[in-house]
């Protein structure tokens, strides 16, 4: 029983290790094309150690361009955005779990239209309205799209989760006389936490990541953000691939790291959100 | 004055954020269908010709558009039921905990959270025709020169970079299955594969639905990846609904008919997502 | 500042612009344009440096009250913000566009039509090449000056010659065709190009004596479907069946690209421009290429002219200070600074001043003088989908060439009878 018990778990590990390397194989590679210059990059066969290595596209990203302000800018994007929708999502979450009114549903749906729709038929309409109302060319015209953008998954992720809460919880403060906003914020916020921890990481990687409005809407160079600058990268004559992993590689960092700091509240937090799906 | 006050909490916590989500979104979803009744002149100012339907006319008989079509429900056939098998076997190997668990989740969910465009060069350059996969698997095939093989690697882009996220759904419904019943199936003599057909699937069935629903819209709104891939070469032959649809409205300026696609692609996957809807709900009271 | 000839254009600028300044109305306290462009995309900073260092300091020191702000934009997005722009209103004052944006923009009515509102504009236009102008004609008005110019000539490897055991890059179809076999023994495709758009088979097709419509731009059936065309693509497709073209052409995007193969050793003979010059110093150092007309067929040797234009948007506020930097695209300093960073010039008096600074340039101005101009017509880019995938099938063996070119033929026919 045993023995079979110990070949089954070989077993197991075996095929996670060989899935794991199918699914890193491809970083792995990026990481040794950012090292390469442009003359071995295409070489057969392909290198995995890059012979001979070089520092040169990340002394040119991180030096030369002024990579670091785009980091700056998205991170204040980013961070602002997500807060700002995690907020509102999590209010607007706990108001249609929480409460019966009429039309609920009706805006629910509404709400999970903004899933389906694709998103670049947006920006133009969007851009004219962005310009009525002065939000052209600055980072807080990037945070208030991007914080409506997010809304609607947030909201769906969460509202099933709210929905999981144990009601007795909620009456037994209702007795003790707190109001409908205390319940919010010292009951239902720090019970959600690992719902918060997914729609974190999620909108995070959502507007690290968003390149089409970004694109659209900043025009300075002292407002771009990373994916921008990734982009300008790629020339139609010719793409310097060392150069644009390099930029990726680093431009990687920090989702990596906000995953890393919120996964371990990230299960908890789908299951109680999927299971309501 | 007492009948408007159940209705003002809710409101409260909903107000903000549908107000920033009805100026922000639907406020410019529905200036894009307006506009898909025009022949649209974008230019601040110009008068554009209203046309009713006949945006939507065309797009019946666009050939191209249902070639796109078509390479879309392709991708998306071929893309999510792998991502919900392979998702939930990694899940399924990964629940028992040990010291390498955080390790190999963190390893499986690399992919998601690297950007799309990054992850489409790198396929790019791994499915060419000097790339790694020709390398590794001996072979000397042209993957982007057709069709066919170039929807492979395109596929073959959207399952690995999509196996972690439904792994990650999976291993959370995974441990809401009761265990009380897994060993109650054991007692009763029942093998791994009878526990897991009658006591597991039908525990995560609801969360199947949700991870089913979301990979379908995300797999006909495939875009980023085509675009990076091939962008429809050989002459438009992997051309996806939303590629068909960029180049119609940004290169050739045809923002009337663009959003009459987009429209059209938001009601088919609405369908879809109310048939799936009903299709898991079945499943799971029956 | 080496470079005597420069500070001379500087010093004929200043004075050139002091006797406007007295001439034109006075400019309204500072203002600020800007100016959107490709020039730093693709990891290579040249052109923008030369920009943002050299020619708009230089206009600024001339230029006491005007500002001037460059903004760089990704290439394969500038048309698309160009686009939501124009929506909004909010266009800049300048942008380098591509020759085939003018017609798209001027047919939206987002351009100023210079001809009509830059009094000095014959001026301008006459010191220009005339094959370049015409790309900033649309409808019987110019919208734009060239600024830069390029065409395609044929870039050969010596290696590939070499392994070949042949002298010469091939200076006929005949010679390409003949030069196929030896190279693809030697294991060369003997050509090798990224598509099947205009810009990539208009060089063949006039080389062959043949044209895409007529020289009224009303009608392609009876000219695309031409014998001449149908011997020319037929020539290019035997070669493709015989694999001495790779699949490259049909838009295969795993192929290695040309401006890699060539110095990797993959192709012998592909069309490039001029500005591959500085890209290959530096990524492939011990690459040298060989620069030649393009093979000459019944038509001779007939390249494709590109390059960019400068065009002033119509809702510009500042357009007087938005026609100085257009004067100043034209003057010496920043034509011939421009030429350092591997641009052609679009002015025929400083070609011996580019000659010295590179040679290899001379075969480019010599296939210039030859050169034409993709189709002036607003949809330009359908005519690009169009020849592209219909040509496909030729290639493919789908369809036959004549049958091809036939149905391009008629789908061009139509976009031309809706413009």
């Amino acid at each position: 029983m045993s023995a079979q018990a110990r070949a089954l778990s070989s077993l197991r590990i075996v095929t996670l290790t060989i899935g794991a390397m199918v699914m890193i194989t491809p970083f792995l590679y990026m990481v040794s094309t950012s090292f390469k210059a442009q003359q071995y990059v295409l070489k057969v066969p392909p290198q995995f150690i890059p012979d001979p290595a070089t520092l040169s596209n990340y002394q040119r990203i991180l030096f030369k361009d002024d990579f670091g302000l785009y980091f700056l800018n998205s991170l204040i994007v980013s961070v602002t955005s997500t807060t700002l929708s995690v907020l509102l999502s999590a209010m607007m979450a706990y108001g249609f779990a929480r409460y019966r009114f009429p039309g609920r549903e009706w805006l629910f749906r509404i709400l999970l239209l903004g899933l389906m729709i694709p998103a670049m038929m947006l920006i133009v309409p969007q851009f004219v309205l962005a310009k009525w109302l002065g939000l052209i060319d600055s980072l807080p015209g990037l945070i208030v799209f991007y914080v409506a953008g997010t809304l609607a998954l947030n909201t769906f992720l969460m509202r099933g989760f709210f929905e999981a809460l144990p009601q007795e919880l909620d009456d037994a403060m209702q007795i003790d006389g707190a109001n409908a906003w205390r319940r919010f914020i010292t009951l239902a916020l720090p019970l959600a936490r690992p719902a918060l921890a997914t729609a974190t990481i999620f909108t995070f990687l959502a507007t690290w990541d968003e390149y089409a409005w970004a694109l659209t809407s900043i025009v300075s160079p002292e407002n771009k953000t990373l994916p921008i600058a990734v982009a300008l990268l790629q020339g139609p004559r010719g793409t310097q691939w060392g150069l644009v992993f390099a930029a990726s590689i680093i431009a990687i960092l920090p989702v990596i790291t906000v995953f890393l700091i919120f996964q371990r509240h990230f299960v908890q937090g789908l299951t109680a959100g999927a299971v309501k799906g | 004055m007492h009948s408007l006050r159940p209705w003002l909490t809710p409101a409260l916590f909903v107000a903000p954020g549908f107000l920033v989500y009805t100026a922000f979104i639907l406020y410019p979803m529905l200036q894009a269908v307006i506009i898909s009744l025009y022949d649209w002149k974008i230019v601040a100012g110009a008068t554009s010709t209203f046309l009713g339907l006949a945006n939507y006319v065309r797009a019946f008989n666009d050939a191209h558009l249902w070639l796109s079509l078509s390479n879309s429900a392709i991708y998306m056939l071929f893309t999510v039921p792998p991502q919900i098998a392979l998702g939930l076997g990694i899940a399924l190997l990964l629940q028992h905990k040990s010291p390498a668990q955080p390790l190999f989740r963190v390893l499986y969910y690399l992919p998601v959270v690297t950007s799309w465009v990054v992850v489409s060069l790198l396929f790019k350059y791994l499915f060419a025709d000097r790339g790694l996969i020709n390398f590794l698997l001996g072979l000397q095939v042209s993957w982007l020169s057709e069709r066919g093989t170039a929807l492979v690697a395109i596929c073959a882009l959207g399952v690995w970079k999509g196996i972690g996220w439904s792994m990650m759904i999976f291993i959370a419904a995974l441990q809401g299955v009761p265990g009380s019943l897994i060993e109650a199936a054991k007692i009763d003599g029942a093998g791994p594969w009878q526990r897991f057909v009658s006591v597991t699937l039908p525990a995560i069935w609801p969360t199947m639905g949700f991870i089913s629903i979301m990979l379908v819209i995300g797999g006909l709104n495939v875009f980023t990846s085509v675009q990076a891939i091939t962008d429809g070469a050989p002459g438009g032959s992997t051309d996806v609904v939303l590629t068909h649809m960029y180049r119609t409205t940004f290169a050739f300026l045809d923002f009337g008919y663009g959003s009459a696609i987009a429209v059209l692609l938001t009601v088919l996957v609405f369908a879809l997502s109310a048939f799936q809807l009903r299709f898991f709900r079945n499943g799971a009271t029956s | 500042m080496s470079f005597v000839p420069t500070r001379r254009g500087a010093l004929l600028s200043v004075a050139a612009v002091s006797a406007l300044m007295l001439a034109s109305p006075v400019l309204a306290q500072d203002v600020t344009i800007e100016f959107w462009g490709s020039y730093g995309n693709g990891g290579n900073s040249t052109q923008q440096d030369a920009l943002n260092d050299t020619l708009i300091p230089a206009f600024e020191a001339a230029h006491p009250g005007i500002k001037v702000k460059y903004v760089d934009v990704p290439y394969d997005s500038l048309l698309q913000k160009l686009t939501t722009s124009a929506a909004g209103g909010e266009l800049p004052d300048l942008v380098r566009a591509d020759l085939g944006w003018v017609p798209q923009f001027a047919d939206l009515g987002v351009l100023d039509p210079l001809s009509d509102t830059m009094p000095d504009f014959q001026a301008l236009a006459d010191a220009t090449y005339p094959g370049v102008l015409a790309t900033n004609l649309y409808k019987g008005k110019y919208y734009g000056l060239p600024l830069d110019t390029n065409t395609r000539v044929l870039v050969t490897s010596q290696a590939a010659l070499d392994a070949a055991g042949l002298s010469a890059p091939p200076a006929t179809f005949d010679e390409l065709k003949a030069a196929a076999p030896k190279l693809k023994e030697a294991g060369f495709s003997v050509f090798a190009d990224g598509g099947l758009g205009g810009w990539n088979i208009l060089p063949w097709i006039w080389s062959g004596g043949g044209n895409i419509t007529n020289p009224e731009i009303t009608k392609s059936s009876g000219y695309l479907d031409s014998a001449e065309n149908i011997a020319t693509v037929r020539m290019l497709v035997d070669l493709y069946n015989a694999g001495s073209i790779p699949n490259l052409i049909i838009g295969n995007q795993g192929a290695t690209g040309t401006s890699d193969g060539l110095p990797s050793g993959e192709y012998a003979n592909i069309f490039d421009g001029p500005w591959m010059a500085g890209i290959w110093r530096d990524q492939y150092p011990d690459f040298t290429p060989i620069y030649a007309p393009i093979p000459a067929g019944p038509g001779g040797s007939v390249s494709v002219v590109g390059g960019e234009d400068i065009v002033v948007t119509a809702s510009s506020p500042h357009k007087e200070a938005a026609y100085e930097f257009v004067r100043f695209t034209q003057s010496e300093l920043f034509q011939v600074e421009m030429v350092k960073t591997g641009q052609m010039t679009v002015l025929p008096a400083y070609a011996d001043q580019q000659a010295s600074i590179a040679p290899f340039y001379s075969t480019f101005s010599e296939q210039l003088k030859t050169a034409k101009s993709r189709l002036a017509i607003a949809q330009g880019g359908k005519v690009d989908g169009i020849l592209s995938a219909e040509l496909t099938k030729a290639f493919t063996g789908e369809a036959s060439v004549k049958d091809a070119l036939t149905a391009a033929a008629t789908q061009i026919d139509a976009i031309l009878a809706a413009e």
